[in-house]
């Protein structure tokens, strides 16, 4: 630290923090509102997030959490090392998922800010998932795509779509014949486009205002605030190293057994670190389920900020406390091209999140979280198809569940995946049913699908849904058909997922994980979403909550009897004595206290 | 015409506004009595009888109107105190409550836990049917299968039932259906019909306004009772009104019936009596601020209409449940007076969410608060003067909140405790500047062209700030600012509102089945004005449409311009209206799209008052009071003249620094800022930018 360097105080630092959490926020809500796809307009697919001119994450909104936590450092960088002299007025359009974007369907525009003297201060970035990239299949999903070319998408390693605020009409065109709905697509670009000019204006205004080496010394403080809220967390954590593994089910281009992920977690608290090896992973593989290197870090990432004190800023300055370990040309890697890494950012990186946070769980009571269920049921598939001459297609969002039960709560019912953390919307019956020729026969919660904990996972969700008038294809990648979500520190692991075409005669027929199926007019598709993994064992859930759940019929009495040991009388309320004797206890079995563990714990 | 009052029950306050038969208002205060609500009023009434000398049956024997702006709904449902309420819905689709709409704030926080449905499953039944999106019926309604529901309900004791079959608003027989059973088989017991209380699209906003309406009418009828018949009692005779969610007033009686329209009674008054008093011209844009004790309410004036929102919550988004009935967009958080501020162990400053609330209340409140507050702050920095506190009602403890402040926030950031206070101060503006961005980027507007009017207790502390971080060109603050929502309740319409589902598109627009709709809304306003409506001096039906780009997931408000859409030139204009008013909201319009539209609305507005707010009685006397030393938050300390609003005559100027005070609150005039009383004696503040 120089002597002249201005410092700001506790308090200037809160307000610049508002400010620029401001200034995403309102990235965010112009995107959200001026968004032309369901997807965005109505599950809230997308990200916005301010960088400083070093490409150091600072704020984020509320964001969903596998998009941004790593990996718009990277993509800025790209846009910085791509286009060494960056002009006001620039755009630059970016999707690779070989130079830090999620996966090619995430559109993402970067505008770099520049100050009134030329020089490059913040970076602000808007992205946003498409209905469509222009992939080989009606799908954004390709998890079958044995690379980028039979993935198809157009892939746009921060190419520069505006110049001094012009469009390049060349490379909107180019877009135009490829992407399925273009004209869907460019209100959606030029609402992405919009929320980066908005974040662009903005910084520039507060850099006027308070002058742009304040705004530097902020970060730099800013930062140095959130590394040492970091270190304070990770100092109080227990020493401890654990490996856990999290199995995502055979699909097309995997191994017969499926692929399993292999996730180190050491916390060492006398360095304030946090590492996370990767590396013990597979090659890439011929499918899309590959990570890019942002989920691939990002991921990891997830399960640690899922596991530890809520209040720690996520940016750069508290990254530095985390280390990940990731190898070249691994699944869960550095993927070189032409790998595809069409699902990246839900289905293997959900087996990273996972057992990363289940391993932080396994060393004290009180951290970490369970298994949230797997990603991508039908109920969340891309339908498509014609009726009545015009084509239709779009993401549907009708019931994902899968919440796991942490330290403190039963599972997020609607947390869709570990990795989105329930910031998406979920849709109306009615509207989808406006929108698109389909009906919903059911959507309803499963009874005794939850992994059981003293905080349970969230139940699982069925659907059921039928074209109407006409054939529809469901496209989907449904992990979790044979390893559900796991429980941790004893809870259970929860139902897995199933899917179903149900024939004309009513009968149900099972269709594969990972396909397109094509749904005929007398028939319907049957999603089944997963449980989440319960937290705690069972014993030690508060028997009042059981009487609860058994209310209201989320938990059969059966049940509640031999996986939770709580009796009930007639009226539904707790048999106190009955209980005790079923837990085996003479009382109520007391949680687990935190344990410190010295060493890696068995 | 006699004399009309204007009761607001808020938290901690209960604010009357009286307009005496010549236009003269006077204002009260009185504290909100929370277990016995109807006990406030009366005090409050009291205290405006007294003012005058006269008993209270006197006094309110020359009332004529009395309006009610009251938390009393959304208290039932914070605490438990609604009804047992039932859930009726379509089979295969029991858990739209448990669902909600998905979404989810603070991404990594998972100490919050899931939020219970509103209605418990286990008072949640299917029945058997179906309709699907062309009202055709795909599965017929099982009598004798709602029997069988209806009497479970009897052996569970249920006292209210919310139905919401998929469709009924494209065709309501079934719910209709539903309805004759339960008159027939539990005779008695209330009921909502989703098509009637709000027929809107999304079955979970519907079905949610239904429950929440069906689970209010015994607690919120017994309310209406009771304070209808106490104030007789008290010996007033006149007509007793209550204001909604919508902006508007409802007699009592017939609000018993569709409570769930009380949820947003109080906060909605604001932007109302906000547009009476600052509408300088109808094309102002007005940003409304009401600062509380514990919260800070935000709401809009664009171009002289108070823009309506169906996503309200009774609680925080995402962990609290939507009502999703149309309602005046007010944006809450939690920062106010009373908002404690403290220091995290990596030296950050926070000032709240936490409140310091009426009890204990700040610090130099002496009533027991040990944390520094907003106010503490305000005290420090000599905003508010210890011995003039509510006009020499109460003294306050500088000792005490200095020491507070000195104690958690100087020490622990390193700072002056008057450079705390003022970094306390300047924390909680930006607080409430940033929800004021919130609500104004999702209704694009833009800040630096509209005025910014400060409503409520505390406002003053901070009005100006507000108004030159936002950019505005003035900040507005009314006389009777102190008690915005009361003095809007005055004013205010009789409003009813009818809405119908009708799904037609531009390119191929159906006139006449649209028409048919518009006709019977409009006899719905009709009958409504022949009835509640009898003897207003003024009648008006404001028309609009929800609609849409044809690809797009969200409608929006469109007024429209006729009260039907005949040919082609009345298309033209509507979907020209429509292009216009996306432009206004979202910066951008698709002029060569088409447009769909959702639903219908009328809203009928009967003037029962007077349109005019009225004004203060002045005060006498000289409005100059004793200097003091003031320190602003970026312009250190000054000796400044302190005034007397309430003795400011009309068009006095006043240049910053110095200070305004009334009864009722203290209005800091920053370096730079020039204020002047104008002719409706509201303070108008000029911001040199």
């Amino acid at each position: 630290m120089t002597g002249n360097q201005t410092s700001i105080d506790g308090s200037r630092l809160a307000i610049l923090t508002a400010r620029f959490e401001g200034i995403a926020r309102k990235m965010a809500n112009t995107l959200h509102r001026t968004g032309r796809s369901g997807i965005l307009t109505i599950a809230r697919d997308f990200s916005c997030v301010v960088l400083t001119a070093d490409h150091q994450l600072l704020a984020t909104a509320e964001s969903l959490p596998i998009h941004v936590l790593r990996g718009p450092d990277i993509m800025a960088r790209t846009m910085a090392d791509n286009h060494p002299v960056l002009k006001r007025g620039d755009a630059y359009l970016h999707n690779s998922p070989y130079h830090g974007c999620t996966h090619p369907a995430d559109h993402s525009i970067l505008v770099p800010v520049i100050d009134d003297a030329g020089v490059h201060r913040f970076t602000v970035l808007a992205k946003a998932h498409q209905a469509d990239c222009g992939n080989a299949l009606p799908t954004t999903y390709m998890g079958a795509a044995k690379d980028v070319y039979a993935e198809g998408a157009l892939i746009f390693p921060a190419v520069k779509v505006q110049d001094n605020y012009e469009h390049n009409m060349d490379m909107v065109r180019m877009c135009r014949m490829r992407i399925r709905v273009p004209d869907q697509w460019w209100g959606d670009y030029l609402a992405t486009l919009g929320a980066a000019r908005v974040g662009e204006r903005e910084v520039l205004n507060l850099g006027r205002e308070i002058g742009w080496d304040v705004l530097e010394a902020y970060t730099r403080q800013w930062f140095d605030y959130s590394e040492k809220r970091m270190i304070e967390v990770v100092r109080a954590m227990p020493k401890g190293k654990v490996t856990r593994t999290s199995t995502h089910d055979p699909f097309p281009g995997t191994p017969a057994d499926g692929i399993t992920i292999t996730a180190t977690v050491e916390v060492k608290p006398d360095e304030a670190m946090i590492e996370v090896d990767m590396t013990d992973n597979p090659d890439c593989m011929p499918n899309g389920l590959n990570l890019s290197e942002a989920t691939a870090l990002s991921a990891p990432m997830v399960g640690i900020f899922n596991s530890i004190d809520h209040t720690v800023p996520k940016n750069a300055g508290s990254f530095r406390r985390i280390a990940i370990k990731l190898r070249d040309n691994s699944i869960v890697g550095r993927p070189s091209h032409p790998t595809s890494c069409s699902v990246a950012t839900t289905n293997v990186a959900d087996r990273v999140a996972n057992p990363v946070q289940c391993a932080i769980a396994e060393l004290a009571d009180g951290l970490g979280q369970a298994e949230t269920g797997a990603l991508i049921p039908p109920s969340c598939g891309v339908v498509s198809g014609v009726h009545d001459g015009r084509p239709f297609v779009n993401e549907v969002y009708l019931g994902c569940t899968g919440g796991a039960g942490t330290p403190f709560t039963d599972g997020w019912l609607t947390i869709l995946h570990v990795g989105n953390a329930g910031m998406c919307y979920q849709d109306s019956i009615e509207i989808d049913e406006l929108r698109h020729p389909i009906f919903v026969h059911a959507r309803r919660l499963m009874p005794d699908t939850e992994g059981a904990g003293r905080f349970r996972g969230a139940l699982g969700a069925y659907s059921e849904f039928a074209p109407v008038d006409c054939e529809m294809t469901v496209a989907y990648v449904s992990d979790g058909n044979l390893n559900p979500a796991s429980g941790t520190r004893g809870g259970l692991k929860g139902k897995p997922s199933a899917q179903f075409k149900r024939l004309a005669d009513g009968s149900l027929e099972p269709v594969p994980a990972c396909a397109e199926v094509l749904i005929g007019s007398a028939e319907t598709m049957v999603s089944i979403s997963c449980g989440g993994g319960g937290y705690g064992h069972p014993h030690e859930r508060e028997p009042q909550r059981v009487a609860d759940d058994v209310r209201e019929g989320w938990v059969s009495r059966a049940r509640a009897e031999t996986v939770y040991g709580v009796k009930l009388d007639a009226a539904g309320h707790v048999d106190r004595p009955a209980t005790a004797k079923l837990r085996g206890t003479g009382g109520k079995r007391e949680p687990e206290r935190a344990r410190v563990l010295s060493g890696s714990p068995a | 015409m006699g004399l009309r009052f204007a009761v607001d029950t808020g938290g901690t306050f209960t604010d009357l506004v009286v307009a005496a038969e010549n236009g003269v208002l006077t204002m009260h205060k009185a504290s909100t009595t929370p277990a016995d609500p109807v006990a406030g009023v009366i005090d409050s009434l009291r205290l405006a009888a007294e003012s005058v000398s006269e008993t209270l049956a006197d006094y309110l024997g020359r009332g004529e109107m009395l309006v009610h702006g009251t938390t009393h709904a959304i208290n039932a449902i914070v605490t438990g105190a609604t009804a047992r309420t039932a859930f009726l819905t379509t089979e295969g689709h029991p858990d739209t409550l448990v669902f909600r709409e998905g979404g989810r704030m603070e991404p990594f926080n998972f100490t919050i836990p899931y939020t219970e449905p509103y209605i418990p499953k286990a008072l949640t039944f299917e029945v058997p049917e179906r309709i699907t999106v062309t009202g055709k019926i795909k599965k017929p309604l099982d009598e004798t299968a709602v029997i069988a529901i209806l009497d479970k309900l009897k052996v569970e004791n249920v006292e209210a039932i919310g139905v919401c079959c998929l469709w009924s608003i494209v065709n309501p027989a079934h719910e209709l259906a539903i309805g004759r059973l339960i008159e027939k088989h539990l005779p008695g017991v209330p009921y909502t019909l989703s098509h009637r209380i709000n027929p809107s699209l999304r079955e979970y906003r519907r079905a949610s306004s239904t429950v929440i309406d069906a689970s209010l009418k015994p607690v919120m009828g017994a309310y209406m009772r009771g304070l209808d018949q106490r104030l007789k009692e008290a010996g007033f005779n006149g007509r007793v009104l209550v204001v909604t969610s919508q902006g508007g007033v409802m007699d009592a009686e017939q609000v018993a019936e569709t409570p769930v329209h009380l949820i947003n009674s109080g906060p909605s008054m604001a932007p109302v009596a906000a547009f009476a008093y600052g509408a300088g011209a109808e094309a102002e844009t007005l940003i409304v601020g009401d600062t509380g004790g514990t919260t800070f309410d935000v709401s809009l004036v664009r171009k002289g209409r108070i823009p309506r929102s169906r996503e309200t919550w009774l609680g925080q988004p995402f962990r609290s449940h939507m009502t999703g009935m149309p309602s005046v967009d007010v944006k809450s958080i939690g920062a106010g007076g009373g908002s404690i501020a403290w220091v995290d162990a990596g030296g950050l400053l926070h000032v709240g969410p936490k409140s310091a609330g009426a009890v204990p209340g700040p610090v130099c409140y002496r009533r027991g608060g040990t944390r520094p507050t907003v106010t503490d702050a305000a005290l420090v920095l000599g905003f508010l003067d210890a011995d003039f506190f509510l006009g020499g009602k109460m003294s306050l403890d500088r000792d005490g909140a200095f020491e507070a402040i000195r104690r958690d926030v100087a020490e622990p950031i390193g700072k002056s405790v008057e450079d705390a206070a003022a970094a306390i101060m300047e924390l909680a503006t930006e607080h409430m500047v940033q929800a004021i961005m919130d609500i104004t980027v999702n209704q694009g507007i833009d800040p630096t062209a509209a005025a910014f009017v400060a409503g409520g207790g505390a406002a003053g502390l901070n009005c100006v700030a507000i108004g030159r971080r936002l950019g505005c060109r003035r900040v507005v603050v009314p006389e009777t600012g102190a008690g915005l929502s009361a003095s809007g309740a005055l004013i205010s319409d009789l409003k009813s509102h009818y809405q119908a589902m009708f799904h037609t598109r531009s390119d191929e627009f159906d006139h006449a089945g649209l028409n048919a709709v518009l006709t019977q809304l409009e006899a719905q306003c009709t009958d409504f004005a022949k009835g509640p409506g009898a003897g207003a001096s003024a009648v008006a039906i404001d028309w609009s449409t929800e609609a849409r780009y044809v690809d797009q997931a969200w409608e929006i408000e469109v007024p429209l311009k006729n009260s039907r859409i005949e040919g082609d030139g009345d298309l033209d204009v509507f979907v020209g209206d429509f292009h216009a008013t996306h432009q206004d909201i979202f910066a951008v319009s698709d002029p060569g799209a088409p447009v769909e539209t959702v639903s219908w609305n009328a809203e009928i507005r009967c003037r029962i008052g007077s349109a005019e707010p009225g004004r203060l009685a002045p005060k006498s006397g000289s409005s100059l009071l004793a200097s003091r030393r003031v320190r602003f938050m970026n312009a250190g300390w000054h000796e400044v003249e302190v005034h007397r609003f309430e003795a400011l005559p009309e068009g006095a100027g006043i240049a910053g620094p110095a200070i305004i005070e009334s009864d009722f609150t203290s209005i800091v005039i920053d370096p730079g800022a020039r204020a002047v009383r104008d002719r409706s004696g509201s303070l108008i503040i000029d911001i040199i930018q």
